[in-house]
């Protein structure tokens, strides 16, 4: 399901089926051009997996909107802002929680963090057209299923 | 005689004029009213067509997942759509596309997708399976068959159009 009235609805239908959260935690800065592009580069793709994500577990997941923060805020604040975005947004409907992110700030966070926290090493992608990236998307988006299909 | 016939009287004249204006007035009010009306009937045709997906050699009896991309227009934005269909050959030879999105909630079912059911198709969200004609196996989630897709085939590629639903066991 995705944040979009449509799906609320079914959601609202159907809450004891749909019982795993997930938000993409992107990193946002316009400090100075090439670390912008590469994070919006990273937020598309980012978008792209999740949005694969979804519709292979259309009827389990909810696929909050992003979790976007200053890539140069204080981590131990985001942390708590998110911690706290998710006991209000669980709300004891979701029994898992994903983040889903490339940002390797977290990762050293994990712990703390109320949900599990799905760390993918970045790949500037250039064509998001080319079979290549094609290819690498369905690889992650495969293995990623796999994972929280184990949690499952 | 000629010069009774190519008397125009003030008021002929005023009348020509007005209805010439005036049809002309009405001609550029209507015709894109006309457009708007006939616009949405032509314009269906753009996601309901059939997309090339497959060619038709490379069917086998083993359901295999084929995807295509179609554009998307939106009011606001163009995107692309990827769909994707479970298509195989039947004993009867013929082709069977199905459509892969569970009638539970929408998951993407998979062939075999559960060692336990080898000739099953299965949804990993909720277990819910079907059989390989894509009727749904009662007493799991799902309560209708997978949708089967509209096809043709043409020159020797599979065109499919839209998932059409069917009947609930």
């Amino acid at each position: 399901m995705k944040w979009q009235a449509s799906d609320l609805s079914t959601y609202f239908q159907s809450k004891e089926y749909i019982d795993t959260l997930c938000i993409p935690l992107i990193p946002v800065s316009i400090s100075n051009e090439s670390d912008s592009i590469r994070l919006a580069n990273y937020k598309r793709t980012l978008d792209i997996l999740s949005n694969e994500l979804e519709r292979h577990f259309t009827g389990r997941i909810m696929l909050s909107p992003t979790y976007s923060y200053q890539a140069k805020s204080d981590i131990n604040m985001e942390k708590k802002r998110l911690n706290e975005w998710i006991k209000e947004m669980s709300n004891d409907s979701f029994s898992h929680v994903f983040f889903i992110t490339f940002d390797v700030l977290w990762k050293k966070e994990e712990k703390e963090l109320d949900g599990t926290l799905i760390w993918i090493p970045a790949n500037r992608i250039d064509d998001y057209q080319s079979d290549e990236t094609k290819r690498w998307i369905n690889q992650q988006t495969e293995q990623i299923s796999e994972l929280i299909r184990s949690f499952w | 005689m000629s010069e009774k016939k190519q008397q125009v009287s003030r008021r002929q004249f005023l009348n020509y004029t007005l209805t010439g204006v005036g049809g002309f007035m009405a001609a550029s009010m209507l015709a894109p009213m006309v457009r708007f009306a006939i616009d949405p009937v032509l314009k269906a045709s753009t996601s309901g067509e059939m997309q090339p997906v497959v060619d038709v050699s490379e069917i086998t009896t083993d359901p295999q997942r084929f995807e295509w991309t179609v554009k998307q227009v939106d009011a606001w934005y163009t995107s692309d759509v990827t769909h994707s269909a479970w298509v195989y050959k039947n004993e009867k030879d013929e082709i069977i596309p199905l459509s892969p999105i569970c009638k539970h909630l929408g998951c993407t079912v998979n062939w075999a997708g559960n060692e336990s059911y080898p000739d099953q198709f299965f949804c990993p969200c909720h277990d819910g399976r079907y059989f390989k004609d894509g009727k749904n196996v009662p007493d799991t989630p799902p309560n209708a068959p997978l949708d089967l897709y509209e096809f043709e085939v043409k020159d020797g590629t599979l065109y499919l159009g839209k998932p059409v639903p069917r009947e609930g066991v």
